[in-house]
């Protein structure tokens, strides 16, 4: 073979194995089928009420409906222009109800009623539902949303997997699963065994929550943490029974704080920490890992456990002036506990009978 | 010169094995994201710092976002630092003003030094809240981000706060493609992976946050300093605060369209980081404060990243003439694997980091472009290194850092 040939065919075969792994690339670079900013919320702030606010918007064509319904104490069915079927109640009796009162039902279709709501027990309903008054579910059901502009009250036993939002108060009987966004503009009641993700209400009471709204009493600081002094210690830490401490405290190691302690700033610890009973914290709650919170403590900054939360009967986190967040990837909350503001579980939280 | 080789391998071995571990963290490791989820709270009042010279073409889209961003309105005071423009950023800022009366209060720098840090420094006589947050004029930010960024400061360990930066100019030509990727991985992998494992995020001066009373424990901003942001996570590391980084607070950006900018950016960065690490490299890793072991080492390594283009060049150079000299033994062999190990593992670790960065983001296609980094890296080794060497030169003439503005490329309004 001439050795010219030869060298044009080896600088071309190697140039074309040069250009081989770039060809998807040239594609790309052309084509720019995937050249669109990363998407970034803007808009939606991570508001729990979002998908509330979004349902309102998309049955607002049914408004019109929903009001001769009620007037005429009918019901109408239909299809939404996304090619969804609803069933619109005018008002709440038998006859309305008889399309939802078989047991072990499927109801795949948007429910709008423009008064008070039943839902009959041991019902699925797969898509949203909307009650212009109260809504009240019987036992056993599962719902993919409800959105009621009163109170809403969930048999026991039932399952909310997309979200909820009641105007009014929210209830959840023993032992509901609450899998999404659950939130009301007035208050949240759940009792003994409801499992939950993320809550939010002014008010959130866990079972009979004692009514501790009072706030902690005047300690001679400013409220406001941030001027206070940092106080830092590597190691592990106790604040003794009915001590006071005056500063913000990071601790990088475990911290106990004893029956009856008090820290006027906040409260970071790198490791487990524990609140005895009767502790009161004026500023955050921070745990890098396990965090135990006793009976009858008051905390009123957000708080915040990297790994797991506990919380005892009779405490109170934020207050009604102060909301605050509670957080953690998993949370055991006893009867008895109330939050103002939100209660957020990533992974798992579970609301346990006071012994 | 071999052991000198040797040494080089080493270290390029250790930045290497770094890229794999951040990106298996990443991948397959415990995700920290403890503040994000703070979404009630007694808000503090917060000042939000725009640092602005010559801005006309973004002042206003900021100063926009920022007027609708959900945060109490009587805790959040704006202060743009519009630092000896010559353009009509004084009028934008001042229109703003009038329009949004008590919510904007302007800081117009006729004189001093240049710089960022300069201008924020002498912009802090206007602060009072504990809580600072800062943005670059050209950034974009959503109406959530604001609350996001602060949340970490109930954390009274937390000094500095680092939010995610996305590239808002993608699709203008193929060097800001390669910058969305290097971004991607930068944030999504590298930074998440360092807050992961609790080392050294970076500050990175804009998207981000800072708590007065540690700036102030801390000496305040560095107008010395070509790098403000790096400055500041290694002073307040150095006394027991830690920067946190949020990888859910993301905010736009615009990146450089052209070569030219781009390369002037990144050498001032690297000047600026060559700066710190002869500031603060040496007593960070063994000096006596309250950083752990893990931050010393990450924080160590992390201020080395801008050194290792030349050490690489050093390295390649190093390489050939060991092989041509035959004072290599075994033949050169060493020299040559030297060569092939950083080729095929320290560049395939960058390609790995980018390419899972694009997963975890969810983009498909874009990650067809990773074999154009090679193009990206070359641009940026040697400029790199051009800064280092320009560095060298200008510590033994004292010749003064020249500020570059980095140039936009946004329509006016």
């Amino acid at each position: 073979m001439n050795p010219f040939l030869a060298v044009a065919i080896l600088v071309c075969t190697a140039g074309l194995l040069f250009v081989l792994p770039l060809l998807p690339a040239l594609v790309e670079l052309r084509r720019k089928s995937d050249a669109l900013p990363l998407s970034v919320v803007q808009q939606n702030a991570g508001e729990i009420r979002h998908f509330a606010n979004s349902f309102r918007d998309y049955i607002k064509d049914l408004e019109p409906i929903m009001q001769v319904c009620v007037a005429a104490g009918t019901s109408a069915t239909g299809t939404l222009p996304d090619g969804e079927e609803y069933l619109v109640l005018g008002r709440l009796d038998e006859p309305l109800m008889r399309a939802l009162a078989q047991r072990d039902a499927t109801h795949p279709v948007v429910i709008a009623a423009g008064a008070d709501l039943i839902a009959p027990p041991h019902s699925t309903f797969s898509r949203d539902i909307y009650a212009g008054g109260n809504f009240q579910g019987g036992e056993k059901n599962n719902y993919r949303a409800i959105l009621g502009e009163k109170d809403v009250r969930l048999g026991a036993s039932s399952r909310v997997m997309r979200w909820a939002h009641a105007v009014g108060e929210f209830t959840a009987d023993l032992g509901c699963g609450l899998f999404g966004r659950i939130s009301s503009d007035s208050l949240i009641r759940l009792h003994a065994n409801c499992s939950f993700l993320r809550l939010n209400a002014p008010r959130i009471e866990v079972g009979h929550a004692v009514n501790r709204e009072q706030g902690l009493p005047d300690s001679g600081f400013p409220s406001n943490a941030g001027v206070l002094p940092r106080f830092l210690h590597d190691g592990d830490f106790e604040v003794h029974a009915g001590q006071i401490i005056r500063s913000n405290m990071v601790i990088r190691g475990r911290l106990l704080l004893c029956s009856g302690a008090r820290v006027c700033g906040s409260v970071k610890s790198l490791d487990d920490m524990v609140l005895e009973d009767d502790v009161s914290v004026e500023g955050s709650l921070i745990g890098a890992r396990k965090l135990s919170i006793g009976p009858h403590c008051t905390i009123r900054g957000p708080v915040i456990a990297e790994r797991e939360l506990a919380i005892a009967a009779g405490t109170r986190c934020g207050a009604r002036e102060h909301p605050t967040t509670v957080s953690a990837p998993s949370i055991e909350v006893e009867e008895g506990v109330l939050v103002f503001g939100t209660l957020w579980a990533r992974e798992r939280g579970l609301v346990v009978a006071s012994p | 010169m071999i052991y000198v080789l040797y040494s080089i391998v080493f270290v390029i071995c250790i930045y290497t094995g770094r890229h794999y571990w951040f990106t298996l963290n990443r991948l397959f490791g415990f995700q920290r994201h403890p503040y994000i989820d703070i979404d009630t709270a007694d808000w503090p009042p917060v000042t939000v710092l725009v640092a602005a010279h010559n801005e006309e073409k973004v002042i206003a889209n900021i100063l926009d976002a920022l007027m609708t961003v959900k945060y109490p309105v009587d805790k959040m005071l704006v202060i743009p630092v519009n630092d000896r423009s010559t353009d009509r950023t004084r009028e934008i800022v001042d229109k703003f003003v009038e329009d949004f009366p008590g919510r904007i209060q302007p800081f117009h720098r006729v004189g001093g030094k240049g710089g960022k840090a300069a201008a924020l420094k002498d912009a802090m006589e206007l602060v009072t809240t504990e809580v600072i947050l800062i943005f670059d004029a050209d950034y974009l930010p959503g109406t959530g981000l604001i609350k996001q960024l602060v949340a970490p400061f109930f954390d009274l360990e937390v000094g500095g706060v680092m939010g995610r930066v996305v590239p808002m100019n993608v699709g203008a030509n193929l060097l800001t493609r390669l910058l969305d990727l290097e971004r991607s991985g930068g944030y999504q992998v590298d930074q998440q992976a360092r807050m992961n494992l609790r080392l050294v995020p970076q500050h990175g001066g804009t998207v981000a946050g800072v708590r007065l009373s540690a700036l102030r424990e801390i000496g305040g901003w560095n107008e010395n300093s070509l790098t403000e942001d790096t400055d500041l996570t290694y002073r307040l590391l150095l006394n027991g605060w830690k920067t946190v980084y949020q990888n859910r607070s993301e905010c736009y950006e615009e990146v450089p369209e052209v070569w030219p900018v781009r390369i002037r950016q990144i050498m001032r960065w690297a000047k600026g980081h060559n700066q710190a690490m002869a500031t603060y490299g040496f007593r960070l890793l063994l000096g006596k404060h309250r950083a752990t072991l893990r931050e010393r080492i990450d924080g160590t390594l992390l201020l080395g990243v801008y050194a290792m283009a030349p050490i690489t060049l050093v390295g390649w150079a190093l390489a050939l003439a060991v092989f041509y000299q035959g004072v290599a033994p075994l033949h050169g062999v060493i020299a040559v694997l030297s060569l092939t190990a950083y080729a095929a593992l320290g560049n395939l670790a960058a390609f790995f980091e980018i390419a899972a960065a694009a997963r975890l983001d969810g983009t498909r296609k874009r990650v067809a472009l990773l074999p154009f980094l090679i193009l990206g890296f070359a641009v940026s080794i040697f400029s790199v290194s051009r800064a280092a060497v320009s560095q060298l030169s200008d510590l033994v003439t004292g010749a003064e850092f020249h500020w570059d503005k980095t140039e936009r490329f946004r329509k006016v309004l």
